[in-house]
């Protein structure tokens, strides 16, 4: 873990330490009254803030300082170009090594524990937006090790350094013919005389076109998800080795005969299929706002939108250059001075952790990812889950707040005698990683501090751990 | 300063014991479809002990001072109840309307609605067992198929169904018994002889839905929950609640859920979700700190940040409840519910809100996981095991709480499922959903017709009833008022039992 060294003068008893007041985040971005931002502008702390929350998991103290004044272009290259690595050594569950294929919480944790240590935080963010849509349960998915290939697969399309050609088309054949995938929505047991139309509704429903166009036209009707269904037949899984894992095509179990989809009539495949759905005009917008709605609240404007979907198309449905395309948006730094978006409980934890500068070493993370409800291979439908608002309400809250004080209890705090209330604040705002604050929300945060006892070191360290606590895990921690 | 960077070391051992987690209740694991994400309750209110005992001494009041009044409010909530409403409704508008309704003793008619999230299985639930029908049936979906007579030979058995004259059976884990679905009470004993006569408590409608078939689940919710072929902005009940519902009493419907159900959505009328009875706080190492949290939930955000917005508010509700669960002496857990089983708890809770009386006329309840693709043995039989026990043990809470007269459940789903089985032992998604309504107000028996297993051209069960026809009969028998201005495309085809009779009720 990154030490920084004390900063002799930097602090007095009055003042913030030097490294608080560089991240001040409530004045206004001096960029923004310049006019849009583009790849050139050098960015603000809150732009550093904003861009690592959306794209990441929030930024470190290095990532603030690397990027403060560097341009947004510079950033965003970086995120795309710097491949999937991960610092220190796993974290563990009690003290053993996880055991991913041993039991459902170290599946879990293993995961969230890349995520923690994760050098480039946009690959496991990518990778887990992947998840999301193409979700997947371990409720019914069987050996574990499908999911965890499963993960690697998506990973291909979201480590754009080792992959910077990755293209949705490639994907979309890649997951439907993925054992986890197979097994989760039964194709696995779609067979030529009982077609089971179940991935082949959902592929176009959930996964590529959505129900209807902008225009409330269906994209598909129940005739074509029948034949795509006999197009799709002949898959199974060879899962003798779960170590080992992988799909097969038997001919004799495919449906060998012409289908009619979208008016097209011929003996089609898997590959054929997969390929008529994506060319659908439906497509390109379905996709670009389902990435899009990943890292920015307000909805693109048609023109934008169709710039988007240009980019897509043009580049053979390649997912870097419109990935780079959505991370500059000017609309991803709106409401700078507030954020607007509320973080799902991956990011939050994942977060949080990252803030504190803790390993995982037990299972809390995971109990609490079930109890703010986004526990990670276990979607609640085939649909993800439903995000956005929905993610708070009065027993999320409860759990995101509780999550927080659990892992400070774990903390070691030191008691400084004499501290005044203002050293107690500015000492606890900077243990949790001097995230966001509403100025008001300082005030009051402050006035608790002075008002909170502090003559024994049990009232001082109570202090503390509350003050990190309300910053940490308050209403405006929820929001990036 | 300097000591921050040791302290939150990576791995460093925690110096004190690690706080026990809290047993959090999950987010509702099974957040479904059937949920009103979109819409954001008008505020939550508390839900004082006394509202459970029906408010015996009324409405209680907090001393005069704003204060004390705040100390009221932290001491004394068992729960939440989530209000949905045009307007802000205070606690004290929320529980006057409720004891009002409450003051009177009520004989008023109550739908307690059981909904079967994922399409459930019809067919394996109720069997055609003619001759003629049997071997169809066997023929199309012989690797899940049941087995005439009891359990055997690894297939799961058939319990003929009196008064069809033979030809329907229930499956049997919808059958009370050992070897069945393990309870005393199940399908069997609320369908009595099938009658209609006394202990003759369960109309079954074996195949209703609408025509086309959608085969979306997220379209067929759409219809089943508007009571209509279109997407419309209110829910059938909602629209029942807006003509002839309480204007000011929001838990005249309520869900039992963190959020709304679509059917019970209104144009006016105010409506509620509650989820549970039982509530934690803000601790930091087992010190509790909603006052601390309440302060900062109380800064306005702008107007246009929707999120952080949220998040204060959602903050200040959760803050307003208390852990003092000492008033949840109307509390009480009925013998006969099946264990560990999330129908058993809501349907407890409905129990429990509807003998605090106050004024409920609806209640939602989303349940399952019946969307049955393959291994729909392993899935759906334990699920109509649940399902048959505990719709027997609610009908008997109901009778020691005096309120069974008064209270109809009605069972449903979004479609029934294919007629032929697929490979991967189980079903896709078809037509002609099983519909049941219990209680001993109903006509029991067969209330429509099976419709044979020839299915039409894409290999689905024809509907025989429209499910709007039981909308309709509930509408016109039970909760009172004109179907025709609830239901658009009404009137609808009357009920046609098996038996001649027309009636949903005795």
């Amino acid at each position: 873990m990154s030490k920084s060294a004390p900063k002799p003068g930097g602090q007095s008893n009055k003042g913030e330490p030097v490294g608080v007041r560089r991240h001040r985040l409530h004045r206004a971005p001096a960029e923004l009254a310049g006019g849009l931002i583009t790849a050139s502008t050098p960015m603000s702390p809150e732009m550093v803030e904003r861009l690592f929350w959306r794209a990441g998991f929030g930024p470190t103290n290095a990532d603030r300082e690397q990027w403060t004044g560097n341009t947004l272009g510079a950033a965003v290259e970086w995120l795309l170009s710097t491949p999937a690595a991960y610092s220190g050594t796993p974290g563990t569950d009690q003290g053993a090594a996880f055991d991913p294929t041993g039991n459902d919480s170290d599946l879990v944790l293993s995961w969230v524990d890349q995520m923690n240590r994760s050098i480039n935080p946009f690959v496991e963010r990518m990778t887990f937006f992947w998840h999301e849509h193409w979700a997947n349960s371990r409720e019914s998915v069987s050996p574990p090790q499908l999911l965890m290939t499963q993960t690697e697969l998506f990973r291909k399309y979201a480590d754009f350094a080792t992959h910077p050609k990755a293209n949705f088309a490639d994907m979309a054949y890649a997951v439907t013919i993925d054992p986890s995938m197979l097994r989760y929505l039964t194709g696995e047991l779609n067979v030529r005389g009982a077609p089971n139309e179940n991935y082949a509704r959902e592929f176009m429903e959930l996964f590529t076109l959505g129900v209807t166009d902008a225009a409330g036209k269906p994209n598909y009707s129940q005739t074509d998800v029948e034949q795509i269904a006999k197009a799709l037949s002949g898959w199974q899984i060879n899962d003798n080795d779960p170590n080992n894992v992988f799909s097969y095509f038997t001919q004799s179990r495919w449906y060998d005969g012409p289908k009619l989809v979208f008016g097209e009539f011929a003996n089609l495949t898997t590959a054929d299929v997969v390929k008529l759905v994506l060319s659908r005009r439906a497509h390109p917008p379905f996709l670009v706002n389902a990435i899009w709605n990943e890292f920015i609240v307000s909805p693109p404007d048609a023109a934008t939108l169709k710039s988007l979907t240009h980019l897509y198309t043009s580049s053979g449905m390649q997912l870097r250059p419109l990935m780079q395309a959505i991370l500059l948006q000017p609309q991803l730094f709106e409401s700078l001075e507030e954020p607007n978006m509320v973080k799902p409980p991956v990011v939050y934890v994942v977060g949080a952790m990252r803030a504190l500068g803790l390993k995982i070493t037990d299972t809390t993370a995971s109990d609490y990812l079930d109890g703010m409800g986004e526990l990670p291979y276990f979607p609640p439908t085939v649909a993800g889950w439903a995000g956005g608002l929905s993610w708070l309400n009065t027993d999320t809250a409860l759990a995101r707040f509780n999550f927080i004080s659990t892992l400070l209890q774990d903390t070691k705090i030191k008691d400084v005698e004499g501290e005044s209330a203002a050293e107690a604040y500015v000492r606890a705002y900077a243990a949790v990683g001097s995230p966001w604050l509403a100025a008001a929300t300082q005030a009051k945060i402050k006035r608790f501090a002075a008002a909170a006892p502090s003559s024994t070191p049990d009232t001082r360290i109570n202090r503390q751990i509350t003050l990190r606590a309300l910053i940490l895990a308050g209403p405006d921690a929820q929001v990036m | 300063m300097s000591d921050e960077p040791q302290e939150n070391a990576a791995g460093a051992q925690p110096e004190r014991a690690i706080g026990e987690v809290h047993a959090l209740r999950c987010a509702d694991c099974a957040r479904s479809d059937s949920l009103v994400q979109g819409v954001e309750p008008s505020s939550r209110v508390q839900i004082p002990p006394e509202a459970l005992a029906g408010f015996p001494d009324g409405v209680p009041r907090p001393p005069v001072g704003s204060h004390s009044r705040r100390g009221f409010l932290l001491g004394s909530a068992i729960g939440m109840a989530s209000i949905y409403s045009a307007a802000h409704l205070s606690w004290e508008a929320v529980w006057d309307a409720a004891s009002a309704q409450a003051a009177t003793p009520s004989t008023e008619t109550i739908l307690v609605c059981i909904y079967l999230n994922g399409g459930n299985d019809g067919l394996n639930a109720i069997v055609p067992v003619s001759t003629s029908q049997y071997s169809g049936y066997m023929a199309q979906r012989q690797n899940i198929a049941r087995v005439l007579g009891p359990s055997g030979g690894g297939k799961v058995g058939t319990t003929v169904m009196p008064g069809t004259g033979g030809t329907l059976a229930f499956a049997n884990p919808l059958v009370s018994g050992a070897g069945n679905n393990g309870a005393t009470v199940g399908l069997d004993t609320l369908f009595g002889d099938g009658s209609g006569g006394a202990g003759s408590d369960l109309a079954i409608f074996p195949a209703a839905d609408y025509q086309p078939a959608n085969l979306s689940h997220f379209e067929s919710r759409d219809y089943w929950f508007a009571g209509a072929l279109e997407e419309m902005s209110t829910g059938w009940l909602g629209r029942w609640l807006d003509h002839y519902g309480s204007p000011t009493n929001p838990l005249q419907a309520i869900s039992i859920d963190t959020s709304l159900s679509q059917s019970i959505l209104t144009a006016t009328a105010p409506v509620a979700a509650i989820s549970d009875l039982t509530q934690t706080s803000f601790e930091i190492a087992g010190t509790n700190v909603n006052k601390q949290v309440a302060g900062l939930s109380g800064i306005a955000a702008s107007r246009a940040n929707v999120a952080l917005g949220r998040s204060r508010s959602i903050y200040g509700e959760t803050v307003q409840v208390s852990h003092e669960v000492s008033g949840l002496n109307g509390v009480s857990n009925a013998p006969g519910y099946p264990a560990n089983s999330d129908l058993s708890s809501k349907l407890q809770l409905a129990a429990t809100l509807l003998s605090a009386g106050l004024g409920t006329r609806v209640i939602t309840i989303d349940w399952g996981s019946f969307d049955t693709h393959g291994d729909q043995i392993g899935s759906q039989d334990p699920q109509l095991a649940v399902l048959s026990q505990a719709l027997g043990a609610f009908k008997a809470d109901l009778i020691t709480r005096g309120l069974e007269q008064r209270v109809l459940t009605l069972v449903y789903s979004e479609f029934g499922r294919r007629i032929g089985s697929n490979d991967s032992l189980g079903t896709d998604h078809g037509a002609g959903g099983l519909v049941m309504v219990s209680g001993s107000s109903v006509l029991g028996g067969l209330a429509g017709e099976h419709p044979g297993v020839q299915g039409d051209e894409n290999d689905n069960l024809v509907p025989i009833t429209d499910f709007r026809t039981v909308y309709q009969a509930l509408i016109s028998e039970w909760l009172g008022g004109d179907p025709n201005a609830i239901l658009p495309g009404g009137p609808f085809p009357g009920i046609a039992r098996y038996d001649g009779g027309t009636a949903l009720l005795k």
